[in-house]
């Protein structure tokens, strides 16, 4: 069973489409995460997991069960994006009356509570106003109120928003200690270093569909490039490599380095033992990676170049879902 | 249940944040601070019986139930030697009566009156104890000035008995019991006074009765002298202490007090649900694992047990100060807590559906407030118009009029009713039947079951369409 399947869902506000028919899957355990940009449908779609949004066609499974019931909201904790707290409470109220809300007995929450916003580094804080607090502490209260009832889904709306360098490790640090204790995460952030750090997959929505989906280390690698560099001293026999119909060509802005394209079907080998043959003697050898900016970026820019056009361009190829 | 808790205690802390509610509670303490400088000097009890007995020419047939009274000028009731018995009085009640007539005969002077009928106190009694009788009306005409209402109308005004007949039989068959009991239903009616009666004999047309009464001068009649603050001014000099109890609870409390605690709570309540509505506040209310509908409804309780509570706490604080300072106890006013908070419950589910629709408090406040004016402006033209119907059956209206007025009593939530039924309590609870029915008008209509059903069905209706509303939006 998985923890999220959307299949072919959609959302329709009028005229606008901003769900074209995405499914995905997120399995137990997992640190999921969904990128996009502004107006991409990365929000409707959580909505839409949580029952605040109602879809327009399509299947939303929350745990095995319709998205958005109540009972199936009791399994998940949410921290929404721009949320607004009351201010009229404490960060221990808050905690309280949310705790109260979820079902979780007095005396639990009066052992939680305290241990939750410890773990978020707000304990110090718990019985000042929340007007009182910082950006950076609201959106760890939020956590907090997130993780009270021990939910088996966690769904993080831009969680580290606000937060500084040192507290986005800490949040960073505290998913990865909530992945290994079995829950599963899913991660709505605009914040792509973040993500490859700590998302096991990603997901990039793209106006409304599904443009790229799998692993940080499936959506970063770069298929048939490598870098190389030879011992000091050493030329390398561009004319040979190409020979063997390799296309080879120096990297403008590193010196020595050597960046060698594969064609289909290729492997690197081959140029490997030329130089070899050749006595010469490689210093570097690796795959090209890209970043999952990069990624991003190029999913971005192909599906939409340039953002401040507004007119309907040719999307990338959506991943789940119909065209 | 805990999640209701939850959500009434949330409801609790957002109202309390604000400084309003501390301008209302404020309000408030100084209000029951105010009562609490009120004394209530009882006048010396000479002085008092008195000033009671003298009242007992007016009698109310049935033993004190008509809706009627009569005023029999023929009886003078005077006291003698009260003196403090027990934790009440012992007095001598006297009474002159008059002879009555009946036709002449020729006597040793001439032709003189038949006096063989009996006497105007035994006339009393019978009436007191017989039915109502014919009844003559009172009113006022359209000008305001006082007319006789025709025969039948059920106008305002004053139900005035006409003499009875009685024969000179039925006037010597009223016993010595029947007077005692007439003297100690005078007691209840003029004074709220329970007491004992013994007929002393005497020489008709006099009486002598003894009477013991049970408890002190806190009883409805006694007249009292009302200071406030602490002695500073006078309010009422040797007036019935029922009377201001009335005047401070009905006219100062309940009327303007109560439309003041309408007024601000709905201004403080005006904003929990536009705040719950906010963006990336509903959010995290809808996510939770709570029902549209139920979170909606949840709040709405919440909104009422803060008036709840805001009116206990004025209400209760002002009817114990009072009870404490004047040693009256009568509990009739605390009504004013659940109606008020009813009448609240009324407004309050116009402010939840703007508040709802809109997400906005000024709305909610604004169209809650107008809406508590519209009705209090539809209840005074209902009741002119079903006085006039009353009064001037005959005359012709058009019949849009009565469209408008019976359609808007039966669809509207019934304000004016509920503020009577206050008033009415409050009356019940301090005045005495002649008092109240001098000070009270009691005759428009304010039946409970129709008043509180009617304006449930409002509430429900109001309710169910937010909820509705609530449920099916996207946010």
């Amino acid at each position: 069973m998985s923890v999220i399947e959307t299949v072919n869902l959609r959302k329709r506000y009028g005229p606008l489409e901003a769900l074209k028919g995405v499914s995905l899957r997120v399995e137990k355990g997992q640190i999921y995460g969904l990128l996009g940009q502004n107006g991409a449908g990365k929000t409707t779609l959580i909505k839409i997991l949580l029952g605040i949004v109602r879809l327009t066609d399509g299947e939303a499974r929350l745990l095995g069960e319709p998205a958005g019931t109540v009972h199936v909201r009791r399994k998940v904790g949410y921290l929404p994006e721009d949320h607004q707290f009351p201010t009229y409470h404490t960060g221990y109220s808050l905690m309280d009356f949310y705790g109260s809300v979820y079902g979780v007995p007095a005396d639990a929450r009066r052992k939680k509570i305290p241990e939750a916003l410890e773990l978020v580094g707000i304990a110090g804080r718990m019985h000042s106003k929340i007007k009182t607090y910082s950006k950076g502490m609201k959106q760890r209260l939020g956590i907090a109120q997130a993780l009270m009832h021990e939910p088996e889904l966690i769904i993080l709306d831009e969680p580290t928003d606000g937060v500084d360098p040192m507290g986005r490790k800490e949040i960073r640090e505290l998913m990865s200690r909530l992945k290994e204790k079995g829950h599963t995460i899913f991660l709505n952030s605009h914040l792509l270093g973040e993500v490859e750090l700590i998302c096991d997959r990603v997901a990039i929505l793209q106006r409304g569909e599904l443009v790229r989906e799998g692993t940080v280390a499936e959506l970063t690698k770069q298929k048939g490039q490598y870098r190389l560099r030879l011992a000091d001293g050493q030329a390398f026999p561009t004319d040979a490599v190409a020979a063997l119909g390799y296309a080879a060509q120096p990297v403008a802005e590193r010196p020595g380095l050597i960046e060698v394209a594969l064609n289909e079907g290729q492997t690197i080998d081959p140029v490997v033992k030329l130089l070899a043959d050749r006595g010469l003697n490689l210093r570097h050898l690796v795959e090209n990676k890209q970043s999952l900016e990069d990624v991003f970026m190029k999913t971005v820019e192909s599906a939409e170049p340039g953002v401040d056009r507004k007119k309907q361009r040719r999307g990338a190829r959506p991943v789940g879902g119909k065209d | 249940m805990r999640t209701f808790v939850a959500i009434l205690k949330d409801s609790y802390r957002e109202a309390v944040d604000g400084f309003v509610v501390y301008a209302m509670l404020g309000l408030s303490a100084l209000l029951i601070l105010v009562a609490a400088s009120m004394s209530f000097t009882p006048a010396e009890p000479d002085k008092a019986f008195g000033t009671i007995v003298r009242q007992f020419r007016v009698i109310v047939p049935e033993k004190g139930r008509s809706r009627a009274f009569a005023d029999d000028g023929r009886n003078t009731f005077s006291t003698a030697d009260v003196q403090p018995s027990g934790g009440g009085y012992k007095l001598r009640v006297l009474v002159k009566a008059q002879q009555i007539a009946s036709g002449s005969v020729v006597g040793p002077n001439g032709l003189e009156p038949n006096l063989s009928k009996g006497d105007s106190f035994r006339a009393a009694v019978f009436q007191w104890r017989g039915a109502t009788g014919d009844t003559v009306r009172i009113g006022v005409d359209e000008k305001g000035n006082p007319q006789i209402a025709k025969k039948g109308s059920k106008g305002k005004g004053v139900d005035f008995v006409l003499p009875t007949e009685s024969t000179p039989d039925e006037l010597r068959a009223v016993t010595d019991a029947q007077m005692e009991e007439f003297i100690k239903g005078q007691f209840v009616t003029h004074a709220g006074m329970s007491a004992t009666v013994t007929r002393v004999p005497e020489t008709e047309p006099s009486y002598v009765f003894d009477v013991t009464t049970t408890g002190g001068s806190a009883v409805q009649g006694w007249p009292h002298t009302a200071k406030i603050f602490f002695g500073t001014f006078t309010l009422d000099d040797e007036s019935p202490l029922g009377a201001t109890l009335w005047l401070v609870e009905d006219v100062v409390i309940n009327r303007f007090g109560g439309t003041l605690a309408l007024l601000v709570g709905m201004i403080i309540t005006a904003f929990f649900i536009p705040n719950m509505l906010r963006k990336g506040s509903v959010d995290l209310f809808i996510s939770k694992p709570i029902g549209r509908a139920q979170l909606l409804v949840y709040k709405y309780i919440g909104g009422l047990t803060f008036m709840f509570l805001v009116t206990a706490f004025t209400v209760g604080g002002i009817w114990f100060v009072l009870a404490v300072r004047s040693g009256y106890w009568n509990p009739s006013f605390l009504v004013a807590i659940p109606v008020l908070t009813f009448t609240f419950a009324v407004l309050y589910a116009i402010s939840t559906l703007v508040a709802t629709v809109t997400r906005s408090a000024v709305a909610a406040m604004l169209l809650s407030v107008g809406f508590a004016f519209f009705m209090f402006v539809f209840g005074q033209i209902k009741a002119n118009y079903d006085e006039r119907r009353a009064n001037f059956p005959d005359r012709e209206r058009p019949a849009w009029q009565a469209t408008v007025v019976d359609g808007g009593n039966d669809a509207l939530p019934r304000m004016r009713e509920l503020d009577l039924i206050i008033r009415r309590a409050v009356a019940d609870g301090t005045l005495t039947p002649p008092m109240k029915k001098v000070l009270v008008q009691s005759d428009e209509p304010a039946p409970l079951y129709a008043t509180f059903g009617v304006s449930l069905l409002h509430i429900g209706w109001m309710l169910g369409v937010s909820c509705w509303w609530f449920s099916r939006r996207d946010y």
